[in-house]
This record gives C-alpha cells, structure tokens and sequence, in this order.
C-alpha cells in the first residue's frame, strides 16, 4: 500500500514534503517515488490540504461471484456495442459525411462496451476471471502475431 | 461458473482496454501497457463483413433498447445486483441520445456539427455536440476532465 498524487488536484504547497519521513514526495515528475513510500504509512494522505493524495492497494479482495444469467445478459449487451463500435468505425473510415459523428459514436460504444465488460466479471484485473480469460487465451498462442508473452507477464504480475 | 459463448475480438478489445485503465488506476503502468497491447492485437482482428450504414447502427440500437438492456436489467433487479442497474441506467440514456443524435443527422446532414465540436464522456460515453465541453456530464455527472474532444 502506497501513496500516490493526483497531479491535478495538487496546489503545489507544501505539507507531503515536510511530513515524509522518507522523500518520496519530491520528485521532478510529480508523482510518488513508489520505491521510496513506507508500506502503510499515509501521513502525507492526511497532511495534503488539498486531497490530492491518496493510496493505492497493493491486493484486491476477491469478489462475490456475478448471477450467471446477468453475466450472460451482459456478455450479449458487450457483442451488440463492440459490434457498433466497429460500424461506426468503418464509417468514419469511408470518410464521407458524417464521419466525424461516427468516430464520435465508436468512441462512445467503446465506452460502453467497457463499462459492460466491467459489471460482466472483468472489473479487476487481479480477479479469478480475468485470470481465467486470460489462461483461456494462451490456447491461441499459434495464432501469427499474437502477443502471447505479454499474457505470460501479465499472470506473472496479476494476483 | 461457465458462459456459453468465446468474445468476439471487438469484444476483447474492449474488456482488454477497460483493464488496461483499470490497471492505471491502481498506478500500475507496466501491466497496463501488456492490456494495451493485447487490446490493440484484438482490434485489429476485429472488423465488420460488407459495407455498412447508419442504419446499421439504428437497426442495433432499437434492438439494444428493446431487448439487450431489459434483460439486463430485470435480471438485475430480481438479484439485486445494483452495479448492472447502474450500467443499465446509464446505458439505456446514452443509448438513446444515440438514437436521437442519429435522426437528427437524418435530417440536418452535416450542419447539426456545424460551429460545434463534439465530445464524448469517458466515463459513460454520452456524446455532446457544442461549442464547449459540458462542465459536467448530464448523464453521469462526471467532470469536464473526463471529457474527450473528438
Ligand atoms: S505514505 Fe508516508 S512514506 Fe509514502 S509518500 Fe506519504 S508520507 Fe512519504
Ligand atoms: S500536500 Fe498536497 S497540495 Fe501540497 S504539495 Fe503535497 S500533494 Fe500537493
């Protein structure tokens, strides 16, 4: 568990430097010197005047597992805007009128396509569904191009 | 648990860049960047067969109203799960400003965009046609931050 800054929220003053008994608060890119942050420790978080600091988990609690049938639902909810993203991006790619409005709308459906993903098990990367997709997918590692070693970090670095 | 059917890669890209955000979140760069690079194989997999219009899009949408949220959401409410209900009510809205930003290009073609940008809500993807970013999104109250100028 470690600090971290909301560099648009800091106003730039003052108190995580004078409170952090290690330095991790001063660095030239204005984020938290991760390396440097006590486990735990927070002081800064309740210094800041600003809220602009706060912490991140190093673990995420398992989550009660998803109705089967609302997964599915969603799932179906998840094909129709990927499905919607991808006409809205041939458009924009026609380039005729309207293709500013399309992108406009592929974008949106991305959007949506994400928020669904996320209410349809994968909201965490660290839980045992996105762990289980991702197992799922090594099984295409034959197919040309795909980046299977980034799979391999990533159940490597995701518990 | 087991669902029935594999994701389509346009799918997968979209689960795989809602990780890679998630990832950020949580302040960890390096795996967010394994997301995006798995996102970016999956939309370039992914495409649609023949020429398409926007009734198309119109033709998914009423179906997306008429029965993709309603099953969602009666399903959601019979189990309590309010995290779906969120997704449903602010889907349903956006959805429908889909529909209605569609029929106004019916009609107007290219002038609705005239003098005005348009942007879209990171957070819940409501798309805005103005001349100024909204100071805050009307559908799901985020700020004029999370907006994305097209
Ligand atoms: S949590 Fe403690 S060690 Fe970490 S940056 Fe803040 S004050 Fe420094
Ligand atoms: S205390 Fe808060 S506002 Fe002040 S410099 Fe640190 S993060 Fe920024």
């Amino acid at each position: 568990m470690h600090a971290a800054r909301n560099i648009a929220l800091c106003t730039k003053d003052c108190l995580c430097l004078f409170i952090c008994p290690t330095g991790a608060t001063d660095t030239e890119n204005g984020q938290i010197d991760f390396a440097k942050c006590l486990d735990g420790c927070r002081l800064c978080v309740d210094a800041c005047p600003s809220h602009a600091l706060y912490l991140v988990f190093d673990r995420y609690p398992v989550k009660p597992d998803k109705d089967v049938a609302v997964v599915s639902a969603l799932d179906n909810l998840l094909e129709s805007k990927a499905k919607q993203e991808l006409i809205g991006a041939a458009l924009a790619h026609e380039g005729n009128g309207g293709a500013k409005l399309a992108k406009a709308i592929a974008h949106s459906d991305r959007v949506l396509a994400e928020d669904c993903a996320r209410e349809a098990r994968y909201m965490l990367p660290q839980s045992n569904q996105t762990r289980k997709l991702l197992t799922e997918l090594l099984g295409r590692r034959g197919d040309p191009g795909f980046p299977v070693e980034a799979i391999e970090q990533l159940l490597e670095l995701l518990h | 648990m087991e669902y029935k059917e594999p994701h389509s890669s346009g799918a997968l890209a979209a689960i795989c860049t809602n990780l890679s955000k998630a990832c950020d979140k949580q302040m960890r760069p390096t795996e967010a960047g394994l997301f995006g690079k798995l996102a970016a194989y999956f939309s370039q997999s992914a495409g649609v067969a023949g020429p398409v219009s926007f009734n198309d899009l119109d033709t998914c949408i009423t179906s997306d109203t008429e029965s993709g949220y309603v099953a969602v959401e009666t399903r959601a409410q019979q189990v309590g799960d309010r995290g779906a209900l969120r997704c449903v009510t602010w889907g349903k809205k956006v959805t429908t400003i889909h529909k209605s930003v569609l029929v106004r290009y019916a009609k107007q073609g290219d002038a609705l965009m005239e003098g005005n940008n348009l942007y879209v809500c990171e957070a819940c993807g409501f798309i805005a046609i103005a001349k100024e970013v909204p100071e805050l999104c009307p559908i799901c109250k985020a700020p004029a931050s999370r907006f994305t100028k097209i």
